[in-house]
């Protein structure tokens, strides 16, 4: 229709005011997002004294530590515009086998890192389906959570036992200098985070592989390579979530998994990523899991229902929703005569 | 969901007996025909009429849910409000119960307003306001679920004798009462089907753009497939309610998964415009047949799961082998 020239010009302009939005945009709802969190605390106060303490913020950030390493394997997977359901099983395999296999006996030191080999197998399967066999992820991942969850049932005969090893006591349990432990692993963890999601090669191949799939094949992205990986990664996070439950609360469950499902994507989405893929922060998305689990615990403190509780819940997430409207719609603007899935 | 976005534009054809073997719905049925081939084998009372009634009785809730979502799915949306209407529906059920004939008719009204209404707030986000459909379905099915605590904050209630006796009944002793409902969805499908509205829901779901252009309202096909499919959820939560005669707040929640693998199981694309209802009900019959196959097979019920992850990424394979080997895209 148009020439060539034309077409060329009018895309560069197309990516050139959208690397301009995407800087501008991220950093302002990760300050956002930051920011409710702080206002949240302290509103908190006027409901109960007891909360909004310094004691409170870090009972808020341990608990945050799940989702963040969580939603840092869902975050990846999201940015190359798939998505992943099977992290509360592999969550639970997780522990279910952290708690059988190693228990608090000896040997931890290489069954843990088997364990997480193991779920990260899992990962890796769910990416063979999608890449080589063309199933939809929504369908592939659904797929490896009911075989996961059920091989997890079968395994336990319905009754997990054993307790946690040491090392997770001591990683979820201990603390230095007043400070509990899973703190200085959520900084560590949120900013290693975001170097390998913002600041490496391979971050920088997920963002083009989610953004145009046949232009990165073009530029020379190894696709299969990075298409497979954010899956691996992805369930290794849920396995380690799963081994950082059972450090914390010294056993496993059947049902530990059930709620990080909607949160993990939820934090995500908040966080200001688009669920579309090619789009998002690692820093945002910490926000969110912060942001979630600072409603959360502030909810359950002031003594709602859990009912009540999972209205708000999902009212934030309707709320968050809304306000990234405006951008939305620049985004499809900017898509439009893309085809477009998933959405 | 990216890699399957490239489809060439949709072509509608007139489904074909020789054709429709080889559709997804197809497909589904001689899998569905082989299970149950296999389950009479196993357990000879599978060809008593009780036995079937009982089947059936099990694949009319999540049939009525997958053929719901098979509406959304088909305009390229995820419709994931389907667990949080069940569970409320089921719930309002059970705690409010309706006697008789026509407190049963009552009670399904109120069904279908419960899930009209939240089919009409998810086409609000989605088609008009364009949010994201995962997401915005997300928060109204969790808002559904908390709405469903509130009302029963544990398992319980009774759901009225009526609508649990009758409905799990046979009609002249031999045809299951469910069944109908699902009958009666396949004919308002069939109709639906036909008219503007229903080849606006594929013309959207293949090609958003070119439907535009043809002069499609893409706000309102999208709006009524989550409508009609917030009613069908309804109707999947009243004949739950009549099947379990209980409430429970989280009853819905095992429908998500299932009521997508039921779809994707019958042909239907996830990625629109492509598939159809009776695929998606069959799929579901499957599902539950195959869990029954297991248990008299005598499979752990512990290990169900593996088979039907298993059986779900096979019917996919094989259904878009199918697909490319006759090399043209199903309407039926």
């Amino acid at each position: 229709m148009t020439s060539q020239v034309d077409v060329m010009s009018k895309f560069q302009a197309e990516q050139d005011t959208r690397k301009a939005r995407r800087i501008d945009r991220h950093t302002v709802s990760a300050i956002a997002v930051f920011v409710l969190c702080i206002v949240l605390i302290l509103a908190s106060r006027l409901v109960s004294p007891s909360l909004g303490s310094w004691q409170q913020v870090l009972t808020v950030l341990t608990l945050a530590s799940f989702l963040v390493v969580l939603s840092f394997g869902q975050g990846l997977v999201i940015l190359t515009g798939g998505l992943d359901l099977s992290l509360p099983a592999v969550i639970t395999l997780g522990g279910v086998l952290t708690t059988t296999w190693i228990g608090n006996g000896p040997g931890a030191w290489y069954m843990l890192p088997f364990v997480l080999a193991i779920c990260g197998g899992v990962g890796l399967a769910s990416a063979i389906g999608i890449v080589w066999l063309k199933v939809p992820p929504f369908i592939m991942t659904m797929a490896t959570s009911i075989i996961v969850s059920s091989a997890a049932l079968g395994l336990t005969n319905g009754t997990p036992r054993g307790a946690s090893p040491d090392v997770l006591l001591l990683l979820m349990k201990g603390s230095w200098l007043g400070i509990p432990a899973p703190v200085y692993f959520l900084v560590i963890f949120a900013v290693v985070g975001w170097i390998v999601q913002s600041r490496t090669v391979f971050g920088r191949y997920l963002y083009a592989l989610g953004t145009n799939r046949d232009a990165a094949r073009i530029a020379g992205v190894p696709i299969t390579l990075v298409s497979v990986l954010p899956y691996v990664i992805s369930a290794v996070c849920a396995g380690f979530v799963g081994m950082m439950l059972v450090g914390y609360a010294n056993g496993a469950t059947l049902r530990m998994g059930d709620n990080y499902m909607l949160p993990s994507i939820a934090a995500v989405v908040i966080g200001g990523s688009s669920i579309l893929g090619g789009n998002g922060n690692f820093a945002g998305t910490v926000g969110g899991a912060i942001l979630l689990t600072t409603v959360g615990t502030v909810i359950a403190a002031i003594g709602l229902e859990q009912g009540l509780r999972t209205i708000i819940e999902g009212g934030i997430i309707l709320v968050a929703l809304l306000l990234l409207r405006e951008e939305l719609f620049e985004r499809l603007r900017g898509l439009s005569g893309k085809p477009r899935s998933g959405g | 969901m990216a890699s399957l976005t490239h489809s060439t534009p949709h072509r509608m054809r007139r489904a074909q007996p020789m054709k429709l073997l080889t559709s997804g719905a197809g497909i589904v049925f001689v899998l569905y025909v082989l299970l149950y081939a296999i389950y009479a084998f196993l357990q000879p009372s599978a060809l008593s009429s009780s036995t079937f009634t009982n089947l059936v009785n099990n694949s009319v809730p999540l049939a009525i849910a997958a053929a719901g979502e098979t509406l959304v799915v088909l305009s390229r949306g995820f419709d994931l409000s389907v667990a949080g209407v069940i569970s409320l529906t089921n719930v309002l059920m059970a705690v409010y119960p309706q006697e008789g004939p026509f407190g049963a008719l009552v009670s399904l009204t109120i069904c279908l307003a419960v899930g009209g209404i939240v089919g009409a707030v998810n086409g609000w986000l989605v088609a008009i306001l364009r949010l994201q459909a995962i997401a915005a379905t997300l928060a109204t099915m969790i808002v559904c679920q908390g709405l469903a605590l509130v009302i029963l904050d544990a398992p319980g209630g009774m759901v009225a004798d009526w609508v649990s006796y009758e409905l799990t009944d046979r009609l002249f002793g031999v045809l299951p009462i469910s069944g109908l409902f699902v009958l009666a969805v396949v004919l308002a499908w069939l109709v639906f089907k036909r008219t503007n509205l229903g080849l606006g829901l594929y013309a959207v779901g293949a090609d958003e753009q070119a439907a535009s252009l043809s002069g499609i309202s893409v706000i309102k096909v999208r709006f009524a497939a989550f409508v009609g499919a917030g009613m069908i959820y309804g109707l999947a939560g009243f004949m739950l309610s009549a099947q379990t005669a209980t409430g429970n707040p989280n009853s819905g929640t095992p429908f998500l998964m299932l009521a997508f693998a039921a779809v994707a199981l019958g042909g239907t694309s996830l990625s629109g415009g492509r598939g159809g209802l009776i695929g998606s009900i069959l799929g579901a019959a499957t599902l539950m047949l195959l869990q029954k196959v297991l248990f008299s097979g005598g499979v752990s019920s512990f290990y169900t799961g593996i088979f039907q992850g298993v059986v779900l990424v096979l019917a996919i394979v094989f259904g878009s082998a199918f697909a490319r080997l006759t090399g043209r895209r199903t309407a039926a």
